[in-house]
């Protein structure tokens, strides 16, 4: 057995999902073997994943949409990051970032984001059932994203006012204390963020002049960030792909 | 087996209805969470039934008048009807607002019979509900039975002790009210409680576990746990002074809440839970008031606070006979009929996770913090725009743990919505524009849909942006029919030079945008 299994059914053993994940592993190893018994455990440990209620080491790391992942450094999204994004389609970018983990089971929070589209939203994977929208007055801003870090993966802000930088600081120490995700719609993270995504590049296809219909968008992301994200990278994707969801270019031609 | 403790249950049809102030022959609806939890007589005679959608309803029944559901204001209007008959017996359970319960033994020995004591409850309750509606009483073995005699009830109805197997046999099984065992019972051809009640007792727990074994005693007129129940001792009950005392209620719920909490811990070290929770406030003049409340073990903290809330609203600001002479300056919560605590099972496939209580918790959190409109959550409405596809709803108003919206494709089609992908940002004041064509002349849209000139300039806020492409237009006429609703538009999708996608429309002769692509 793996020693993530193990450590998984130590830590989990005062929890009766727990308990029930472990007993289906068990299961697993007892009663198959041959050909399929790889493809089905591999099957039963990524339930096991998404049932088990605690975050243990490898579980760091929350998936973001296929075409979106040689934006990140480790190919997915890390726990307690910054996550900020620019440019003219940085709403659509943003909802892409979130749509991967929000798809896996993670909740998310729009913060003071009452004008984004839902409709666009549900289009871009977000899943709805597990999304709050809140308007908090500016005063009780920084104590609203307080609480909700730690009790949602996922935090999608759009200030409209300038973040004080002390604020800024005290937000992202929470975060990497509780392993939520802030992604930041617009200006600039004032202590910079950990992985900076911006729209560079975009251009409308599907709609001429008098005809046809907005379709997708071609848009060019430039990155940057932190540590590990600094290294400058550029990707192509369609945002939005055809009927709403991101789509890797390579993946439409 | 020993028959189940004789029961009085009285209860006063539609009390969500009556509690709105609306006379019971109007239409009218209660609904939470988007769904219609009563009706009143006037509505469901226009086939207005529980768990209709919203949209549903207002179709069958046109002048339907809906109301969301305040349950406070039902417990608060609920409570002195219930402290009528605290001169009969000190112990009243109230079931939820607008039924009761209290075990016929001890007043009936004292006014000499069930039927004495009935007719007595029924009168006194019939005083204060007066004519918003009216009061129904069953008597019979165990509240389960005696709810569904009282129902049948007009106004007053006994079941003989010992016989309540018989009255129950002929009723379907959906009395129940657990929908994923009667189904499965009902596909296995049982569709009354005498069919599942002569099945063997021992095959019914083998097949359907707990559940099963304690619908199979309910249908047997027995009670739905065998009568294992021990009283607690006195010292699992928890109290609290309140000093100075308090005579706001708010602060009396804070105070429950933390001892909610401790008891509830108390309960959980020692593996009980309880089935009832009395709640019993003092004044400082030593007045006294405590009520049951039904808890099977699934009350959290709030849940409980909430319920200190509805009683000691109720009290404090009811009649003035029944009001204490000062503030509450001790507060007990006292568990009742405590039975083995055999957990709350989470769902393994999906339903509700910690993930969800979670963020249930915090919503609630921030509800206080920020005011229940505040904190939304998306719920499915249907329309042509994109702002009326899904709306923002208060997030109090719905269950958010293991909550699925309506699917969409089930609803039909609203011809003259655009094609995804959708507008990212929708501006709830549209921004006034000017849309020109190469002349520099204002774009128009004649009567049959079509445009004056091409478009070929967008004017915002006074800069200048050349359009580099454009679609439409599409013309929408909505709701001629109403004059205070009446839309006529026609939509326009504008590309600028810079790169960004906007919607444009034009009403009553002036251009907005009404929503951009970011």
């Amino acid at each position: 057995m793996p020693g993530g299994l193990l450590l998984a059914q130590s830590e989990q053993v005062f929890d009766t999902r727990g308990m029930a994940t472990g007993h289906a592993q068990n299961l697993a190893v007892e009663t198959l073997d041959g050909a399929h018994q790889g493809a089905r455990r591999a099957q039963l440990e990524l339930v096991a994943d998404r049932v088990s209620p605690l975050t243990l080491a490898r579980e760091q790391n929350l998936p973001v949409h296929d075409s979106l992942t040689s934006l990140f450094p480790d190919g997915a999204l890390r726990r307690g990051t910054i996550v900020g994004v620019s440019g003219v389609g940085a709403t659509s970018l943003a909802l892409a970032v979130v749509a991967g983990p929000s798809a896996a089971g993670s909740w998310t929070a729009f913060v003071g984001g009452t004008d984004i589209g839902l409709v666009a939203a549900d289009e871009h994977g977000v899943v709805l059932e597990r999304l709050l929208v809140i308007d908090p007055a500016p005063s009780a801003w920084s104590s609203t994203v307080a609480a909700l870090i730690g009790a949602v993966d996922l935090i999608v802000i759009s200030p409209k006012h300038r973040l004080h930088e002390p604020d800024a600081r005290r937000i992202g120490s929470r975060l990497r204390e509780r392993g939520s995700v802030l992604v930041s719609i617009g200006s600039r993270w004032p202590v910079g963020a950990d992985v900076q995504l911006d729209v560079a590049e975009s251009r409308w296809c599907g709609i001429g002049v008098g005809h046809g219909v907005l379709q997708l968008r071609k848009a060019t992301i430039a990155g940057g960030g932190r540590g590990a994200a600094a290294r400058p990278r550029s990707l192509d994707v369609l945002l939005p792909g055809p009927g709403g969801a991101p789509r890797s270019v390579a993946e439409a031609d | 087996m020993a028959a189940p403790v004789r029961t009085l249950v009285a209860w006063c049809p539609d009390w969500p209805v009556v509690a709105t102030g609306v006379p019971l022959d109007e239409p009218s609806a209660v609904l939470f969470a988007n769904r219609v939890v009563a009706a009143s007589p006037g509505a469901r005679a226009h086939g207005v039934v529980r768990g209709l959608r919203r949209r549903v309803a207002q179709a069958r029944c046109p002048d339907l008048s809906v109301h969301e559901r305040d349950e406070a204001k039902e417990a608060r209007l609920f409570e002195p009807v219930v402290a009528v008959l605290d001169d009969i017996t000190p112990r009243v359970e109230v079931t939820r607002p607008g039924a009761c319960a209290l075990v016929s033994r001890g007043p009936s020995r004292y006014f000499g019979g069930d039927e004495v004591v009935a007719r007595l409850v029924s009168e006194r309750m019939a005083e204060i509900v007066a004519s918003r509606t009216d009061v129904r009483v069953g008597v019979a073995d165990g509240p389960f039975a005696a709810e569904l005699v009282a129902r049948a009830a007009d106004p007053i109805r006994l079941v003989p002790p010992g016989t309540t197997a018989e009255f129950l046999a002929p009723m379907n099984i959906d009395v129940l009210e657990r929908s994923d065992l009667t189904d499965v019972l009902r596909r296995l051809g049982i569709s009354t409680l005498g069919a599942l009640a002569r099945l063997p007792a021992a095959d019914v727990l083998a097949r359907f576990g707990r559940e099963g074994q304690g619908a199979h005693r309910l249908a047997s007129g027995l009670d739905e746990r065998p009568p294992d129940a021990r009283y607690p001792p006195a010292d699992w009950s928890v109290s609290a002074e309140i000093d100075p005392p308090a005579d706001r209620v708010d602060r009396v719920a804070f105070v429950a809440r933390s001892i909610a909490d401790e008891l509830h811990r108390r309960l959980r070290r020692n593996g009980v839970t309880c089935v009832r929770v009395g709640i019993q406030a003092e004044t400082e003049y030593g007045e006294e008031v405590i009520r049951f409340w039904r808890h099977e073990g699934a009350l959290s903290d709030a849940a409980v606070a909430d319920r200190v809330r509805w009683q000691l609203d109720g009290w404090l600001n009811g009649p003035a006979v029944n009001r204490p002479s000062g503030g509450i300056a001790r507060i007990a919560l006292v568990p009742d009929e405590l039975i083995a605590a055999t957990g709350r099972q989470l769902g393994f496939w999906g339903g509700e996770t910690e993930v969800d209580q979670r963020a249930a918790r915090v919503a609630a959190r921030l509800q206080g913090q920020l005011g229940a409109e505040s904190v939304l959550v998306p719920e499915f409405r249907g329309g042509r725009h994109a702002h009326e596809q899904l709306m923002l709803v208060p997030a109090a108003t719905v269950e958010l743990a293991g909550r699925s919206l309506d699917p969409r494709d089930e609803v039909a089609p609203w011809p003259g919505s655009l094609p995804a992908p959708s507008p990212t940002r929708l501006l709830s004041d549209p921004v006034a524009v000017e849309v020109l064509d190469e002349s520099g002349g204002v774009v128009e849209v004649t009567g049959r849909g079509l445009l004056s000139s091409p478009p070929t300039q967008l004017i915002v806020k006074g800069r200048c942006k050349a359009v580099v492409g454009w679609s439409g237009p599409w013309p929408i006429d909505e709701r001629w029919w109403d004059a205070e609703a009446h839309r006529r538009q026609a939509r326009l999708q504008l590309v600028t030079a810079d790169g960004r996608a906007q919607l444009v429309a034009l009403e009553a002769g002036v251009w907005q945008v009404t929503a951009h692509w970011d």
